[in-house]
């Protein structure tokens, strides 16, 4: 592809390759457990180094490399994209995700010790439910660890064969015991992870056999891994396991079963030479002329394991949240328009006092206190919390939208309409309102634009729209751009869309646009003209 | 037809209405007249309630409006308005502003609403506008419609706010035509306005308001021909006043007569009779009064009439009781004979300043 030409002139690389490659051999040699090397990491003291989000690798490299410039990274794709684009020097990761990434990715090194061996479990919520699962599932670990039904399934999901990956159907186990949700972030191969529309993956694959054993259904609620350590807090799934790392602050707010993965995390570099290989295993890669490499991207995104699926339920939980927030929230903010308009002072103060606090709250930190805060309790889906957050600020831009336009209404149309002996409310609706509506029509279609655009971050409370879609086929493909593109285009498609729709009804609310047979429906004007 | 008793309408600083009572008979067609800020609008915009009274009961057709169960909007389909600046409802054509009201509150069929608009409009001279939007007419047309919007309603009161008063010179004869046609027809009419002829033409009555109330009521005749209140009189005759206080005999004349000359040049009186009210001054104060005065306290009030062309010289004073006789011989004798139009002596029965001299100029 286009950007590797690009990294072959970049020196740094090339110097950082030859220790990548010795590495490499290293590496080859010793496996993962023989990473204690003679490979020195101090090279990387002063480096650029990537992390995770949201993982203890942060933490490690903090300690490991004080002088190091070190930047944080929300999906593995962004990561691996910045390492091969030599925007960061290395990268930290645990061995268990490296190991899997350097079954596709032939450019992928470890250098240097563990920074600090880690263990990977599950964890539950600290409440009376929690402790019971955690022991009964921390007896399942042990008892599979012993036969050896645990180093089997690291096989399969560390294995090259792609054919053995796959999971027991847990949405259809007998729920004789009930149902388990499981929170995962199914962007973290091989741990979990989205494959042919199901989350899949090492621990999710554990989970499936305990639910299996103990009579469970299980559920899978997909979420950013940030929110997963607030579902867990506020017990809004039973458990989660993806590569939970378990640190002492954690488990100050989570309990934590039997490591079901031991790992550690260690510097990751990119050998320039055979990233282009990267994503396909296709070795002519390099070679491919730029409509091919598009065709290609667009196969790898779009057709295989058929992910246009993904987009589509994407698009549709995204119209679904657009729509619905849409209509509730201009139903809300004429309501909440009508109950202030005539000056009524406590409806007057709580409006300003909702107002002021969903305005000003950052759509995410709304969403998530909504999610874990203010629903903690109820079960209620993410994607009705979602509608419900943007109904809110949709009906509080309404409210402004109306407000605004009544008062651009001269009051002497008010007056007019009274004195001929029209009531209040037949005043608002056949005169005020009327002529209020042109006024906001265009900042209403603008805002339906940005609401659309707004609810991309509903991925934090585990909705999956069309961008969460996008990161998810991101972190199968580890394409950058492609996926991000073909999320924007559908976006622009989407705002088209409702734009137009929105213009519809803006041109039926110009009074000026009827016709002469409209105004004068059922009269008769001949014997007059 | 509407009675008003002890009206009042209060606002934090100001308050325009400060007692109110009268009585509006059946087919009165009323002027209401009157300086800025004296609350004509207030009392036509209280009449139907557009305004809250503070105080004060008003009744139409022996229905009290003021008592917080009347159902106001009966009323005010009864009581139509026009306002100063038209007011046309902007998203509807014209015949639509007109069939509005009666169509929905009437109940008429929108072809009786449709026919009586259009007569209506041929009434005002706008039946080609039927199809237009306000925006795309002239002041004057605007506010032709909205007098047939507000006929459409057949109203018992029609209420004008300065209905003229927002229209470009070109425009005022237009609507005024349409008023006098209308004042013509016996409807009860109140209306608000600063065209004084035009007023006096329409209107069998006439208020003057002033100092927050009804200050002066009469027919035409009375109010413009032989207004009987100062504040009506100086209205009515344009009348501009200068006044000062003289209490030594030390006093800066030459100031004074600057300010005179200030006054007279402003008004744009004759120079004639700048020269006369200085020379008046001048006789009257310094050469009758001062001399005889221990100790001066005269107050002196020009009053020039724009629409008279005439001047009045007022001179309250101190002292003893002059010869009233004496001193209009003194003055014919001397410079002011011929220039003097009446002279009135009068002794007050109270007060400080009990000499009382009105000298009028031609």
């Amino acid at each position: 592809m286009g950007r590797s030409m690009n990294l072959k002139h970049r020196i740094p690389l090339v110097v950082l390759s030859t220790f990548v490659m010795i590495a490499a051999i290293l590496f080859f040699a010793g496996r993962i457990y023989a990473a204690g090397n003679s490979e020195s990491t101090e090279q990387f003291a002063t480096a650029t180094l990537g992390v995770l989000t949201g993982t203890t690798c942060g933490t490690d490299a903090e300690k490991s490399f004080p002088e190091a410039n070190i930047k944080y990274f929300n999906t593995l794709a962004d990561l691996l994209e910045v390492l091969r684009s030599g925007k960061v020097d290395a990268m930290i990761m645990d061995q268990g995700t490296t190991r899997y990434l350097q079954i596709e990715n032939d450019d992928l090194k470890m250098v240097g010790d563990v920074l600090s061996a880690i263990d990977m479990a599950p964890a539950f919520p600290k409440t009376e439910k929690g402790r019971e699962l955690c022991e009964k599932y921390s007896e399942f670990t042990r008892k599979i660890c012993e036969d050896g039904t645990l180093e089997e399934i690291d096989g399969i999901w560390f294995g090259r064969d792609e054919s053995l990956r796959t999971v027991l159907d847990y949405e259809n186990l007998p729920d004789t015991n009930g149902t388990l949700t499981i929170a995962v972030d199914a962007s973290l191969p091989p741990f979990a992870y989205m494959k042919d529309r199901n989350v899949v993956g090492y621990d999710v694959d554990i989970a499936a056999r305990f639910c299996e054993e103990y009579g469970y259904r299980l559920k899978v609620s997909n979420m950013s891994f940030d929110s997963i350590l607030a579902a867990v807090e506020t017990a809004k799934c039973d458990l989660a396991s993806c590569g939970i790392t378990v640190t002492e602050e954690r488990a100050e707010s989570m309990l934590f079963g039997e490591p079901v993965f031991k790992s550690g995390n260690i510097v990751v570099v990119s050998d320039g030479e055979s990233a282009a290989s990267s994503g396909g295993g296709n070795d002519n890669e390099e070679n491919l002329s730029f409509a091919e490499s598009i065709k290609q991207s667009f196969e790898k995104t779009f057709i295989r394991e058929d992910r246009w699926l993904l987009f589509v339920k994407g698009i549709v939980n995204t119209l679904i949240i657009t729509l619905l927030s849409i209509l509730l929230g201009t139903a809300l903010g004429f309501g909440v328009f009508m109950a202030c308009r005539n000056g009524n002072p406590v409806a007057n103060g709580i409006t300003r006092v909702s107002m002021w606090l969903v305005q000003g709250m950052p759509m995410v930190v709304l969403l998530m206190v909504l999610y874990y805060i203010v629903f903690s309790k109820v079960d209620i889906a993410g994607i009705f919390v979602a509608v419900a957050g943007f109904t809110l600020t949709f009906g509080a831009t309404v409210f402004g939208l109306l407000k605004m336009g009544v008062g651009a209404v001269d009051k002497g149309q008010y007056e007019a309409s009274c004195a001929l002996g029209f009531s209040d409310r037949d005043t608002f609706f056949q005169i005020i309102l009327p002529q209020a509506l042109p006024h906001i029509t265009t900042a209403y279609r603008g805002e339906i634009i940005s609401l659309i655009k707004a609810t991309s971050v509903v991925g934090y409370i585990a909705v999956q729209d069309l961008t969460k879609m996008g990161d998810i086929v991101r972190s199968r493909t580890y394409e950058a751009f492609f996926p991000l593109i073909a999320v924007t285009v559908i976006y622009f498609v989407l705002e088209e869309l409702l734009a137009r729709m929105a213009g519809r009804i803006e041109v039926g609310f110009n009074p000026k646009r009827r016709t002469r047979e409209e105004i004068l429906k059922g009269v008769n004007t001949h014997d007059k003209n | 037809m509407i009675k008003i008793e002890h009206l009042q309408k209060k606002y934090s600083n100001v308050t325009p209405l400060k007692d109110v009572s009268t009585e509006i008979n059946d087919g009165d067609v009323i002027s209401v007249i009157g300086p800025s800020g004296t609350g004509k609008s207030t009392l036509l915009r209280c009449i139907n309630m557009l305004e809250k009274p503070t105080a004060g009961r008003i009744w139409v057709d022996g229905e009290e409006i003021t008592d917080p169960s009347c159902d106001i909007r009966k009323i005010r389909q009864k009581m139509g308005m026009v306002f100063q600046s038209f007011n046309l409802f902007g998203h509807m054509t014209v015949i639509e502003n007109i069939m509005l009201a009666p169509v929905k509150l009437l109940g008429k069929s929108r072809q009786e609403a449709y026919d009586k608009g259009m007569e209506l409009l041929h009434m005002v001279g706008l039946a080609q506008k039927e199809m237009n939007y306000p925006d795309e007419l002239s002041g004057g047309q605007k506010q032709r419609i909205a007098i047939a919007r507000t006929l459409a309603m057949d109203p018992e009161v029609i209420l004008l706010d300065e209905p003229t008063s927002a229209l470009d010179p070109t425009m005022v004869g237009e609507v005024q035509s349409v008023i006098e046609e209308l004042a013509g027809s016996g409807k009860t009419m109140m209306i608000v306005t600063h065209e004084m002829a035009f007023a006096r033409a329409i209107c069998n009555r006439v208020f003057f308001m002033d100092e927050g109330g009804i200050y002066e009521d009469g027919t035409p005749e009375e109010i413009f021909e032989h207004p009987v209140r100062e504040n009506t009189q100086r209205f009515i005759w344009k009348s501009k006043i200068l006044e000062f206080d003289i209490k030594s005999s030390n006093y800066d004349f030459r100031a004074l007569f600057g300010e005179i000359d200030n006054f007279c040049l402003k008004n744009r009186t004759a120079l004639k009779m700048s020269n006369h009210i200085r020379l008046v001054v001048e006789e009257m104060v310094i050469q009758l009064m001062l001399p005889v005065l221990e100790d001066p306290d005269i107050n002196v009030t020009i009053e020039y009439s724009a629409v008279k062309e005439n001047s009045k010289v007022t001179v309250k004073s101190n002292g003893h009781a002059f010869d009233g006789l004496r001193i209009e011989n003194d003055l014919a004798v001397s410079v002011l004979k011929g220039i003097i139009s009446d002279f009135h002596y009068e002794r007050l029965d109270e007060g400080e300043l009990r000499n009382l001299i009105i000298v009028e100029l031609k």
